[in-house]
């Protein structure tokens, strides 16, 4: 038997300080869309961490922001799991107690209308300018390894307000001048370049690693080093690049306060579903 | 008085209106619902050429893929989502012996509704920059009339056939979306709605007194409807929402067989070739293992 709370002055994990940075740029009124990733590292990043800082958001300043889960799901009642729910269209996810449950398309949100203020993608890879890649490796007609398609990065990545971009591994090969297929468009040309594409919204907000996370000079369309997280240092992000330019400084990832530490090992996650048992 | 006609028929007599090179779109999404009982005897009767257009692809591509089936697959994801990538689909793509086009997965649907609307083209204006557009040939610019955006025209699904799995159908061709549904089911509504040559295969066909106690839940009327065949636990592997839940542990034998080439043809002479029919399949995975996966529903 493990013992699931923990003091908020225990020191707070990496996925723990992404998670309350995440919710503190959550503004209250928001609607999140977060798909549902299996797997561990990718479900942490992709879900159950967006999961538990919108959760967080909502318990801060956020009361009115919405929850989508697996695209569908609004507002569901995470506290009633025990353990994260492993596909998106089963009887578990449509027993899960929620607010409303979108079982048709088109059905409740209007996804061109801009009702979907930010969301949460990955993939193999994102370049200098914030494209994000999830279709091949390699020469697109002989590909090394064909990965699943261009899913919904485009819509993510145009239609949906911001997006945080989340990488469950930090690894020189992630993170490239030149993504070998482009599904969601980050910032080529910057701001003009986008507009120049037709792109009048959205786009890439953060990339977040295991080790740190970027923004970008939209103006220019340059990604840049935000924060690094605790534990990590600026050689070894600028190792574990290939964007083609080397960070100079960056501040370290702003840590938890106690209230949301305390908030999210016990109103948030309390039976560490989310964030892992401690 | 003259008797309504029945639109029972067997899976032979589905795969009769799928010939090769047939434009086909499935149904189901991802790892759910797909007909599989179709699917595998797509195979058995060894199809060739079929292009396969959907929304969101599974198990179900990656088997036809990995028999040799397809000539072009047109997409927003073949995947297995908790299972991982699809194995077959990857070899025949890495190997340039399967071609996919890429759609985008909201532009993948809105593709069957144009079809549903008879359109030739659902335009959108959030292509730009994206590499689907330089791969995808078949998606052309064009100036909006009325604004003068620059947007693109996504050529509609249009499927010659579409073949569907559902719970309930009666003889004449009535199929049931059960009240609680969610996105898949209301996709494969979407499918048949656009299309001339709609294939169901149903769990169940049920009485004509029962379709007219469920009148409301009719969203594909007879006259919409080719063929009904009854397929009890016809989406095996995959799950039927409402009646039975996927079979884990045959997608894990699938995912392990699926590895190599050979051991992907050993899967398919066990499971596909060697049953000489759905029912022969069904007694192969057994009584005990199919019963196992049986969900009860709201009672």
């Amino acid at each position: 038997m493990s013992d699931h709370s923990k003091s908020p002055t225990d020191a707070p994990s990496i996925a723990e300080i992404i998670t309350v940075n995440l919710a503190r740029s959550f503004k209250n009124g928001e609607v999140g869309f977060t798909g549902l990733v299996t797997g561990g590292a990718a479900a942490l990043y992709g879900t159950s961490m967006p999961l538990a800082a919108m959760s967080l958001a909502q318990a801060m300043h956020a009361p009115d922001l919405t929850i989508l889960l697996a695209g569908w799901s609004h507002n569901p009642d995470l506290r009633s799991l025990d353990v994260m729910p492993d596909s998106e269209f089963d009887a578990v996810l449509r027993d899960l107690p929620c607010e409303a449950q979108m079982i048709s398309y088109p059905g409740q949100w209007a996804i061109k209308r801009g009702d979907i203020d930010f969301g949460f993608s990955s993939g193999v890879q994102v370049d200098a300018v914030g494209n994000v890649n999830t279709v091949c490796v390699g020469d697109y007609r002989k590909p090394k390894v064909r990965l699943v398609g261009p899913i919904l990065l485009p819509e993510h990545m145009t239609l949906f307000g911001r997006e945080y971009v989340m990488m469950p591994h930090h690894a020189r090969r992630n993170f490239v001048r030149r993504v070998d297929y482009v599904s969601g468009v980050g910032y080529p040309g910057g701001m003009e370049g986008r507009a120049k594409l037709g792109l009048t919204h959205g786009g890439p907000e953060w990339v977040v690693t295991p080790k740190c996370i970027f923004d970008f000079d939209k103006r220019v369309g340059s990604i840049r080093l935000k924060s690094i997280h605790h534990g990590a240092s600026l050689s070894d992000i600028n190792e574990n690049h290939d964007f083609g330019l080397t960070f100079a400084q960056a501040e370290t990832t702003p840590m938890p306060t106690a209230e949301e530490l305390d908030l999210l090992r016990n109103h948030v996650d309390p039976k560490g579903v989310l964030l892992g048992r401690r | 008085m003259t008797d309504r006609t029945s639109k029972i028929g067997t899976i032979a007599d589905a795969v009769a209106l799928i010939p090769d090179g047939t434009r086909l779109a499935i149904g189901g999404f991802a790892i759910y619902q797909h007909p599989m009982a179709v699917v595998r005897e797509l195979i058995r009767a060894g199809r060739k050429d079929l292009t396969v257009v959907g929304t969101v692809n599974g198990n179900e591509v990656d088997l036809l893929a990995g028999a040799g089936c397809l000539a072009k697959v047109e997409t927003s994801y073949v995947g297995l989502e908790k299972f991982g990538l699809a194995p077959n689909f990857r070899r025949a793509i890495e190997r340039g012996t399967l071609e996919v086009v890429d759609y985008s997965e909201i532009l993948s649907f809105d593709r069957f509704r144009a079809s549903q609307e008879n359109l030739s083209f659902w335009p959108c204006d959030y292509l730009g920059g994206t590499d689907v557009l330089t791969h995808n040939k078949d998606i052309k610019p064009f100036t909006c009339p009325l604004t003068g955006r620059a947007m693109h025209a996504v050529p509609p699904a249009d499927p010659d056939v579409v073949v569907i799995h559902a719970v309930a159908a009666d003889r004449h061709g009535n199929v049931i979306l059960p009240q609680r549904h969610l996105l898949p089911q209301s996709l494969d509504v979407i499918m048949a709605r656009g299309c001339d040559t709609v294939i169901v295969t149903a769990e169940t066909i049920v009485s004509d007194a029962e379709i007219r106690r469920h009148a409301a839940q009719v969203q594909i009327p007879s006259y919409k409807t080719t063929l009904v065949v009854e397929a009890p636990w016809g989406a095996h592997p995959c799950s039927v929402l409402g009646r039975y839940r996927a079979d884990d542990a045959h997608f894990a034998e699938y995912i392990a067989a699926s590895a190599s080439a050979d051991g992907f043809q050993r899967y398919i002479d066990r499971y596909v070739h060697g049953p000489a029919d759905h029912m022969a399949y069904l007694a192969l995975v057994g009584i005990k293992q199919l019963t196992s996966l049986t969900e009860i529903d709201r009672l």
